[in-house]
């Protein structure tokens, strides 16, 4: 393993039988898991490269369990892993030897569906794409709609703050839940929000969001939810050069619009993607844009003949718009099963997850090429272009010696870019393990230990999911210390009035 | 009083520190437009940002625009305004509601994080702050965030900022998102509705797909006088109910009517566009009713959200029992309420309603005696209240940044 996890205690695993009977206490029956072949489901996440069985698996159904095993844990100083249904991308929910893996998967009911107010009320296990089926009658649904939605948790989807290919126009999960229950390291259960636009006092639910598991454990959440767009259409437009569709993205948003869902794939994806599902993608193009607009019929066609109009200017090779449903699915069959089909070109992948600003999609893509190179190792790259939100697919093999290495260092280099680029680290795979040793590129220590000290308030003993997000981890002690510098300035050399 | 007009982020980093080691307390202004909202501070000395004013830099077309926290808010409506742009959440003009000069910054915005009618469709400032630069209470400068919208590398400190009333750090560098502004929009109006019903219209009306971007309901009001720009649709003191759909031209005029069918077990709904629209949208954005200059001038102001279907029901028992008047915003999920005056704010029954509703209520406007005398901003139950404590110390453990705005006492 190449990332270095925090160190075990020794005395917490000597302990393990002791622990293992006092969490049965709590959470009876088959709630606990010890046996090593049960644990074996949970020793990785999404990111599978990755592997750690956990101490102990316990998998608590209701609030007061889980706020019993936390406070249980932080009694006896025990590190806590939580876990929602392990589609992290980025080992968020990677167990540690020496903590209590806690699974939210027994949550999985709605307990509310509020459509007056517009909004469902709902415990965490239950997945994205429940949420949406279960208002789907009433012409609502939840908008993130990361490509995982079938089998990732609200849960999961809160801590990651996920995404998916609709965040341009309806935002990412952050904008769109409006409360919690929470509970802390301490075992004490809080709830923010509720069904209310706005919580008082300050933005907890905001911070809670994307917080990766680290700063409490989720047991109910209120979503929003919207009404469905009246109709979708799409265009499948294919470039010469990846330069014009960077291009034509840049103009579709300055002419003030904001498509549903704007993406992008390179040859390597584009071939890839064609060979799994023949969905009739050009193959002799550079670059294809798969632009979907969503609303009302007479908008959604106006809007389709100006993006028409702006890819044609931009020199489109190849411009399709579907006329029906089945052909706008199709349109999206090969993006959405780009993943699965550069598995089949390769025997090993690695998805990356940078984000950099539209324009500098063209400058990005080159760059990648350069190091495809440089690494000896292919690349297909899928975007959501709309949001300048990368996608590079590494292709290797983990059986050939120095292969996986030498893909990990590429994956740095293009993340080291998007953030020289002016861009960030991640989009919407969060920092996890697979980040982490990546942060101090877009931040100082400064920047992490403000970070950190929000964590103390949360969580003051570290317990929760250490190891994640943070390269260094500091005690709270240290970083609650304010270093007073020379009491005798006093306001030097600044105008006064 | 010192003022301490920094020049840049260094100079805010030194104020800071200082004032750490001589425990001298700072109050954070911009224009200070909005320096009558929240307790008296204890402190003299104040650290004023209006001078880091600069643009740094506006990128259209990556929906960008980066500012020093001191920039003037009207300049950069201007300049993004050029490109037809906005900030979707359509911050809040307050200086007519608190009678103060319209002048305010980026700043002063973020950190009171007061959206407008289009928050129920786009979200509020927190939602449009993508990054910042910030000196916290430490005397650090840090960062947050970033310049692309989609980012989850760490936490979203950018959340917290906003809405903290400068309570956190004092921001002096911020990147947010700004959005293109809709060709056109048309308002539907209904007359005569009772707060009830109107909350039915507004709630049939934001679960429709006509993507509603403003819901809103001005009860009947003895006091409602003629407002300014709004020629026959308002002024009557009758009871007016408004909807607002924006977009291309051809789609929101299709959604007006296909609206207007829905809404028909309510009424005739009459249509105003463009002009006329954006001027009634103002008017509920800045609560221009309840002006400072106005007849309700002299009443205290609250700022009351609650779950948007409840907005009624929660409004018609306040305004039964207080004698007072009432604005809806976000489909019921705003309510501005001017009281008649008393020594408190009538807040014992403001505060047991809003808590009943599952809301929470802010004291926007009031003399300086009535602030000292109650809560401006929500008690929040104990374990709420503690983390909330611990996060501010977290920032500024010697509550050297506007010490006391939040909190009754803390002044002492």
């Amino acid at each position: 393993m190449a990332i270095m996890m925090p160190a075990s205690d020794q005395a917490v695993l000597a302990r393990r039988a002791e622990i293992v009977a006092a969490l049965r206490a709590i959470v009876p029956g088959e709630g606990v898991i010890d046996s090593a072949a049960e644990m074996r489901a949970y020793e990785s996440d999404g990111l599978t490269a990755y592997r750690q069985p956990p101490m102990v698996v316990v998998l608590p159904d209701t609030t007061e369990q889980v706020s019993l095993v936390l406070k249980y844990c932080a009694g006896q100083g025990i590190k806590v892993v939580p876990r929602g249904s392990g589609t992290s991308l980025s080992g968020g929910a990677l167990p540690l030897e020496d903590g209590v893996l806690l699974g939210l998967g027994k949550f999985k009911r709605i307990r509310e569906i509020d459509f007056d107010n517009r909004a469902v009320v709902t415990e965490p296990g239950v997945t994205n794409l429940a949420i949406s089926q279960a208002v789907a009658h009433a012409g609502f649904y939840y908008a993130p709609d990361p490509s995982s939605q079938i089998a990732c948790s609200i849960g999961g989807n809160v801590a990651e703050n996920s995404g998916g290919v609709h965040c341009l126009k309806y935002g990412m999960t952050t904008n769109n839940v409006l409360g919690c229950e929470i509970v802390l390291m301490s075992g004490e259960i809080l709830r923010i929000g509720g069904k209310s636009a706005e919580n008082s006092g300050y933005d907890l639910m905001g911070i809670i969001t994307g917080s990766e598991g680290l700063l409490g454990v989720i047991t109910e959440i209120t979503v929003r939810i919207l009404q469905k767009p009246e109709t979708a259409r799409a265009l499948m437009v294919g470039f010469a050069q990846v330069e014009a569709a960077g291009e034509c993205v840049a103009r579709i948003i300055g002419a003030g619009i904001i498509p549903g869902g704007m993406e992008m794939m390179d040859k390597p994806a584009i071939h890839a993607a064609e060979a799994f599902v023949h969905a009739g993608y050009p193959l002799d193009v550079e670059a294809l844009l798969i632009i979907e607009l969503d609303g009302p019929k007479i908008e959604v066609d106006e809007l389709i003949t100006r993006v028409e109009t702006i890819a044609n200017a931009c020199g489109s090779t190849t411009c399709q718009i579907s006329t029906s449903e089945a052909e706008r699915n199709l349109f999206w069959a090969g993006r959405k099963a780009a993943f699965p089909a550069v598995g089949r070109i390769s025997p090993d992948y690695l998805c990356m997850d940078g984000t950099i600003p539209r324009g500098a999609l063209p400058k990005a893509l080159a760059r990648i090429r350069e190091l495809s190179e440089k690494y000896q190792l292919g690349c297909a790259n899928v975007f959501h272009a709309g949001d300048g939100n990368l996608h590079p697919l590494i292709l290797y093999d983990a059986n050939k010696p120095g292969e996986i290495e030498r893909a990990e260092a590429f994956g740095a280099d293009i993340l080291r870019a998007c953030v020289e680029f002016g861009g960030v680290l991640t989009g919407e795979h969060g920092v996890g393990i697979e980040k982490r040793d990546l942060m101090p590129e877009m931040f100082s220590e400064i920047d992490l230990n403000q970070q950190q000290r929000l964590k103390c308030a949360f969580d003051a003993q570290g317990l929760l999911n250490p190891g994640k997000v943070f390269p260094t981890l500091h005690r709270c002690a240290e970083l609650g210390r304010m270093h007073v510098h020379a009491g005798k300035l006093a306001f030097p050399d600044i105008p006064r009035f | 009083m010192d003022t301490l007009k920094v020049r840049d982020a260094k100079d805010v980093e030194e104020v800071v520190r200082a004032a750490i080691a001589n425990e001298q307390p700072l109050e954070i202004i911009g224009h200070g437009s909005k320096r009558g909202i929240g307790h008296a501070m204890a402190t003299n000395a104040v650290l004023d940002v209006s001078a880091l004013n600069a643009i740094t830099a506006y990128e259209p077309n990556e929906l960008i625009v980066t500012l020093q926290a001191g920039a003037p808010l009207a300049d950069v409506l201007s300049l993004i305004d050029a490109k037809n742009q906005q900030f979707a959440f359509e911050p809040m003009n307050t200086a007519p509601l608190l009678g103060t000069p319209v002048s305010a910054t980026i700043g002063g915005m973020i950190a009171a994080g007061l959206a407008g009618p289009r928050r129920i469709k786009a979200g509020g400032a927190r939602d449009h702050l993508l990054g910042a630069h910030a000196v916290s209470g430490f005397g650090d400068s840090f960062k947050t965030g970033g310049k692309v919208v989609k980012n989850v590398t760490g936490y979203d400190l950018c959340k917290l900022l906003a809405g903290s009333w400068g309570t956190l750090s004092v921001m002096t560098e911020v990147t947010l998102k700004v959005m293109p502004k809709p060709e056109a929009e048309r308002t539907l109006s209904l007359r005569g509705l009772d707060d009830a019903a109107a909350n039915k219209a507004m709630t049939a009306a934001l679960g429709s797909p006509f993507d509603v971007s403003g819901a809103a309901h001005l009860p009947k009001s003895a006091f409602r006088t003629r407002i300014e720009g709004l020629g026959d649709i308002a002024g009557q003191g009758e009871a007016l109910t408004v909807l607002r759909l924006e977009g291309i031209t051809a789609s929101a005029a299709h959604r007006a009517g296909s609206l207007r069918e829905l809404l028909a077990p309510f009424g005739t709904a009459t249509l105003v566009e463009d002009t006329v629209s954006a001027a009634l949208w103002t008017t509920i954005r800045d609560v221009l009713p309840f002006a400072a200059a106005g007849v309700l001038g002299p009443w205290p102001v609250w700022r009351i959200v609650c779950p948007p279907a409840s907005g009624a029901a929660l409004g018609t028992l306040l305004a039964r029992e207080t004698g007072g008047e009432l604005i809806y915003d976000w489909g019921g999920g705003l309510i501005w309420a001017a009281l008649p005056p008393t020594p408190d704010a009538h807040a014992p029954a403001v505060r047991e309603r809003v808590n009943a509703a599952g809301g929470h209520a802010t004291l926007i406007r009031a003399a300086e005696d009535i602030r000292r005398a109650i809560d401006v901003f929500h008690p929040q139950a104990p374990g709420l209240a503690a983390l909330s404590e611990r996060v501010r110390a977290s920032f500024d453990p010697t509550t050297i940044l506007n010490r006391g705005r939040l909190t009754r006492g803390a002044a002492a």
